[in-house]
């Protein structure tokens, strides 16, 4: 090996990552919504056998990282990268130069309506779409979709988790109130259903639109709306200072909507964050932590054209862990 | 057409109360009527339920109702002189001419009195009455029904009342109805009739007994209570294999009862 | 008499018998299916011909139109029970072999297992069909071993789309007279049948009472999950319970109705005070399987079921119907 000469700062923004082992680096493949065809997968599977030391890395953001490349094959990497990076549609800002890399995380997705019956839209195709939306970035900003409240993405842990939700329709001609809705409605959701008169009556303040009693019905008394709708919740994070779950901030939003307020925030961070942030990156809830919700709020919100069933929180209160004595 | 699902007013001509939760309801009815047939008893608004015919007589019919349900509590809010939307009578109850002149055996435990005590009066007003046998059992002392119907079939048949536990006070027979089945004096189980009604796990142990003591299966009928809900053969809740319970009984043979598997 | 004409002229044919009957046919409902983007074919009114889906298995039967999912009985106020009205407008339905059979099922329920319901009967009255051929069978028909893949004749006209036009068999002279409009009268137009299903079932003769309590039915306690959608779907299934409803707290007026139930779903065998029959999902399996197969030929000499395959279709746990009636066949002849 000659004498290495690398810039880091390039090396990390052209999605390589600092190892610990010198002279090494390792590719980070990242996937947007998670789903990636086969023959990339075969293609990555190649540069791991060629360049790398055989193994494949699962990342938490259902990305792929290949491990022990050696750091003067980055070009090399890159090139073999070309066909991934187009199948998988990425924002590319030079042929050939390889993955952008971004403060932004890749954008996480449940398998979604593609998959899981609880769906309550197509998580990937909506993370994909993003994807194209805000990147490559350099803020630090987590993104992720889960198809409904289940959450199985986890997006309660990302600056904004989009969670799916349907609005039940209800057709009491079809209902032989059989129980069956109030009865999963209980035992797998809220409890928002109740039996009155033989009918079914749904606490609109309590559904959460999760779909489950649609899922059960044997009649078809219950249908999904044709709308699909987004519980939109704020600034979860992990991490070393204050640790916590995303807060609701609107309910029943519509997609463009829901789009936008994740563009929007970029403007903010310009705004307000910390300049002497380390490597110019700041979770944004802390940025929020100094400005206040409501500076945040008017940055989202811009040009926002709700629908009227969209319930917005006017303030939102996060808790979580403080290290402060335990 | 006429429709068969419009129940008709009948007056409550008399209240009988034997417990705190089982009434007896003399209801105006002029047609026929057989001992271990049912109405379907209707509340508007609270819904309706199947109640046995407990007696006949006449220009009236009894009802025996047990505060059970939504529709039965409500029934209990009912006074003589009021009347109640009722429909029927529904099943085919039973034959007491198949009675009168074989050494029969009726074993009631509970409600199961209530279809049979037709054919119990008919059995104490019938010319042989020595070979008539009735054991009648209840949970408790507080919970016996028909007491004077039972004192005066006490006098024309050979009865054993029984209770499953007693209470201070009560001298009579503890225990159940089937430990009394093999004592029957019988001078022929093989040929002898038995009634049997009551709850399924009575009814289950009282026919091994009776079979033990050498009855055979069809000379033992049943009546078997399930949810017979519109009482026309149309609704199929009370469906057992290819028996309508609403239609075909709720009085079978134990012969076929026994092919009944719920 | 055989017709074959243009789609167009078909259509136009539909819209004119709109006018005269209400049309009931299987349509597909957009995103009404369980899960999302998917649809569900089930029977609704229609007023024209591209409405209607003909080449699929419709979801749910056409028995809807006779025996409402839920259907008000009577109106009551405090001393009076008024029947309620219904659309008495004569029924024009589009059917396959299967549910035309199936009619036959109903009718025997309904108008001949004790006295004639009125509530079926008056709207029994009013129905007509339409055969929808069956060039294919779909998934999980097995009509042939039922012995329903020929229609019965008491249809006014069938309907086959071929490459060569809508062929109709007319059986009606009123509506001979609409389609004469339309193009000359052919040769003899045999609806489409299939006579050969992928799913075959052996049904046996005899099923011994030893079959009742064989532990094939124990499997089914386990994958089972009762939540009735075979009976739904089902075209022969009737049952139904009694509801009563007031409209107000204290009000004195209220409604008696019939909602559709199901032998699967709990609460079906409950009587008051508590009791309840066949706890066991595999017992509810037996239940449902031997009447289908079993019990009502007893009673009234025909199988219940018509083999459409509805149950194995919307089936959530895979459990296969047809499957089951095979193991009894089996079951039954190691009875014997």
């Amino acid at each position: 090996m000659g004498h290495l000469d690398i810039n880091v700062g390039k090396l990390k923004k052209n999605a390589f990552r600092y190892s610990k082992v010198r002279g090494e680096t390792a590719s980070r493949v990242r996937i947007p919504g998670g789903v990636i065809d086969a023959a990339s997968l075969e293609k990555v599977v190649e540069i791991a056998e060629k360049y790398g030391n055989g193994v494949i890395n699962l990342t938490n953001r259902q990305g792929i990282e290949i491990p022990g490349i050696d750091l003067e094959d980055m070009d090399k990497v890159n090139l073999e990268l070309q066909p991934v990076i187009e199948a998988l549609n990425i924002n590319q800002t030079q042929e050939n130069g390889g993955y952008p890399a971004s403060g932004t995380r890749n954008i996480i997705a449940c398998p979604g309506a593609r998959l899981c019956p609880f769906g309550c839209y197509d998580t990937t195709a909506f993370a994909q779409k993003v994807d194209k939306e805000i990147f490559p970035n350099d803020r630090h900003v987590k993104v992720a979709f889960t198809g409904c409240s289940n959450d199985c993405a986890k997006v309660r842990m990302a600056d904004y988790g989009i969670i799916g939700m349907t609005e039940p329709q209800y057709d009491p001609d079809r209902c032989v109130s059989c129980g069956q809705c109030v009865d999963f409605c209980r035992r797998r959701s809220v409890g928002a259903l109740t039996l009155v008169n033989g009918k079914v009556v749904r606490d609109t303040q309590k559904c959460i639109g999760c779909g489950v009693c649609v899922v059960y019905c044997p009649t078809r008394a219950w249908t999904r709306s044709e709308e699909h709708y987004f519980r939109i919740v704020l600034l979860g994070r992990t991490g070393k200072r204050n640790p916590r779950l995303a807060e609701d901030f609107i309910k029943w939003a519509d997609e463009e909507s829901t789009l936008k307020i994740i563009k929007n925030g970029y403007a903010y961070i310009e705004e307000y964050i910390d300049p002497n942030a380390v490597e110019h990156k700041e979770h944004i809830g802390y940025i929020v932590d100094r400005t206040g919700f409501e500076k945040f709020k008017e940055y989202i919100l811009k040009d926002v054209q709700l629908s009227p069933k969209a319930e917005v929180a006017q303030n939102i209160y996060w808790g979580g862990k403080h290290y402060d004595s335990f | 057409m006429s429709n068969a699902y419009i129940p008709f007013p009948s007056t409550i001509l008399d209240v009988i109360k034997h417990t705190a939760q089982e009434y007896t309801f003399r209801m105006s009815y002029t047609g026929d009527v057989l001992p271990g047939q049912f109405f379907e008893v209707s509340i508007p608004k609270y819904g309706e339920a199947p109640i046995s015919v407990s007696g006949i007589g006449d220009g009236y019919i009894d009802l025996t109702i047990r505060k059970v349900g939504r529709v039965t509590n409500e029934v209990f809010e009912h006074y003589v002189g009021q009347k109640m939307l009722i429909r029927g009578p529904y099943g085919n109850g039973f034959d007491t001419g198949l009675y009168l002149g074989e050494e029969t055996v009726v074993v009631a435990g509970g409600t199961g009195v209530s279809p049979v005590r037709g054919v119990i009066d008919a059995l104490s007003k019938g010319e042989s009455r020595d070979n008539k046998y009735v054991i009648v059992g209840f949970k408790s002392p507080d919970d016996m029904l028909f007491k004077d119907d039972i004192k005066q079939w006490d006098d024309t048949l050979n009865l054993t009342l029984t209770v499953d536990r007693a209470t201070e006070g009560y001298e009579g027979n503890v225990g159940l109805v089937t430990q009394y089945i093999q004592d029957l004096p019988l001078s022929d189980p093989k040929t002898a009739k038995a009634v049997v009604v009551g709850p399924p796990a009575m009814m289950h142990f009282t026919i091994i007994e009776l079979k033990k003591k050498g009855f055979v299966d069809e000379n033992i009928t049943v009546s078997y209570e399930r949810k017979m809900c519109c009482g026309l053969g149309k609704c199929g809740h009370c469906r057992i294999g290819d028996q309508y319970i609403c239609l075909d009984g709720p009085v079978f043979q134990y012969d076929k009862a026994k092919e009944l598997l719920d | 008499m055989g017709f074959v004409i243009p789609r167009a002229a078909f259509n136009q044919i539909i819209e004119t018998l709109a006018r005269r009957y209400r049309l009931y046919a299987p349509v597909r409902k957009k995103g009404a299916g369980r899960f999302l983007d998917t649809d569900v074919i089930m029977y609704d009114e229609v007023t024209t011909a591209d409405e209607i889906v003909f080449d699929a298995k419709s979801d749910y039967a056409f028995k809807e139109a006779l025996t409402p999912l839920s259907e008000v009985l009577f109106y009551f106020t405090e001393a009076t029970t008024q029947e309620a009205s219904f659309d008495n407008r004569p029924l024009l339905i589009f059917a396959r072999s299967c549910d035309m059979h199936a009619l036959k099922r109903l009718d025997q329920i309904f108008l001949e297992n004790g006295p004639e319901d009125v509530f079926y009967q008056r709207r029994r009255e009013l129905v007509n069909f339409v055969l929808m051929g069956c060039a294919n069978s779909f998934d999980n028909c097995f009509c042939v071993s039922m012995g329903t893949n020929i229609a019965p004749d008491d249809y006014l006209f069938s309907v086959d789309l071929t490459a060569e036009g809508v062929a109709c068999n007319v059986q009606d002279e009123a509506v001979a007279a609409l389609f004469k409009a339309y193009g000359e009268e052919t040769a003899d137009v045999v609806p489409a049948h299939v006579t050969e299903n992928k799913v075959k079932v052996n049904l046996p003769e005899q099923v011994p009472f030893s079959v009742r309590t064989d532990p094939l039915w124990d499997e089914y306690t386990v994958r089972c999950i009762n939540c009735g959608r075979c009976n739904f779907v089902c075209p022969t299934c009737s049952c139904w319970s009694m509801q009563d409803i007031i409209y107000t707290d204290n009000g004195n007026v209220g409604e008696r109705r019939r909602v559709g139930a199901s032998c699967m779903v709990d609460g079906f065998t409950d009587v008051a005070g508590g009791g309840s029959y066949r706890k066991k999902n595999g017992e509810r399996m037996r239940y449902k399987v031997l009447h289908k197969i079993y019990d009502h030929r007893q009673r009234f000499g025909i199988n219940m079921c018509v083999g459409c395959g509805r149950c194995d279709d919307v089936c959530p746990e895979y459990i296969s119907y047809s499957n089951i009636i095979n193991k009894v066949y089996d079951a039954s002849k190691e009875g014997e």
